[in-house]
């Protein structure tokens, strides 16, 4: 139902900086129910586990495209669209860094 | 209070890492090679327009020449719009530089119409869109730009960081 994850890297930064701790709810209907603004806990590929904030849906497949709060944060147009099942979590409470 | 018992926590579980990741090679962007591409294209529209003015036409160098012109022109319009829809969609974000769209747009659509033509004056208007999308690159590293002309023809005027 719930994980904890330590952010590491500066892409959503100032939201969420290295060194963070945030909890994620995994059930089901939470990650049915994610909206445009949430920040998600999803694995790539690629780049492996990351947190990005959900930009848009895509309308067709509902498959999220993703931002980083940064300039030089990996976008949708790097990463691609996230499918549903590659998403882990949605981030409910965020413990920052003193 | 909480972080610190999550951080004592951490070095006991070994929380799994969320990478907040940037771009790979990190922030690298550079609008230099999109103007370098857009000077190319005039350069090929001269040079085009002066192999029509010789005498070989019609003969197999003048097709070999001029095929390689338009090759060549195609490849660099298209190398330069790639270069700006990288930077535009990797790196501009819409709500802190929303003129860039309208910016992009018209490049993108000047870009296309120095593939389909060889209007030298679309050309230099491609030339001077990708100028003005690098002076709006470098303000926002806050460093300033300074105008030239290109040391090579088409010796255009173009914008240079001033680093």
């Amino acid at each position: 139902m719930f994980r904890i994850h330590k952010v590491t890297g500066d892409s959503m930064s100032p939201d969420f900086q290295q060194g963070d701790f945030v909890l994620i709810a995994t059930a089901d209907f939470v990650r049915k129910r994610l909206k445009v603004g949430d920040v998600i806990i999803f694995e790539h590929k690629l780049y492996g586990t990351l947190i990005k904030r959900i930009a848009s849906f895509d309308p067709e497949t509902a498959e999220a495209y993703i931002e980083g709060t940064r300039h030089d944060s990996l976008s949708s147009l790097r990463l691609g669209t996230i499918r549903r099942d590659a998403i882990r979590g949605k981030v409910i409470v965020h413990i920052s860094k003193p | 209070m909480i972080y610190q018992f999550l951080n004592k926590l951490d070095e006991k579980l070994h929380f799994e890492q969320a990478q907040a990741h940037c771009d790979i090679p990190c922030g690298i962007y550079d609008p230099t090679p999109a103007q370098i591409d857009a000077l190319t294209v005039v350069r090929m529209m001269d040079l085009m327009a002066e192999l029509v003015k010789g005498e070989d036409k019609g003969n197999v160098a003048f097709h070999n020449s001029m095929e390689r012109y338009v090759a060549v022109k195609e490849e660099h319009a298209e190398k330069a719009k790639n270069e700006i829809r990288v930077i535009w969609g990797d790196y501009f974000k819409k709500d802190k530089h929303p003129n860039v769209d309208d910016l992009v747009h018209k490049i993108m659509q000047l870009g296309s119409k120095v593939r389909q033509t060889a209007d030298r004056e679309a050309g230099l208007e491609f030339v001077a869109a990708i100028n003005e999308f690098a002076e709006a690159f470098w303000k926002t590293k806050d460093v300033k730009t300074k105008k030239a002309k290109a040391p090579y023809a088409p010796a255009l005027e173009m914008v240079y960081p001033d680093l």
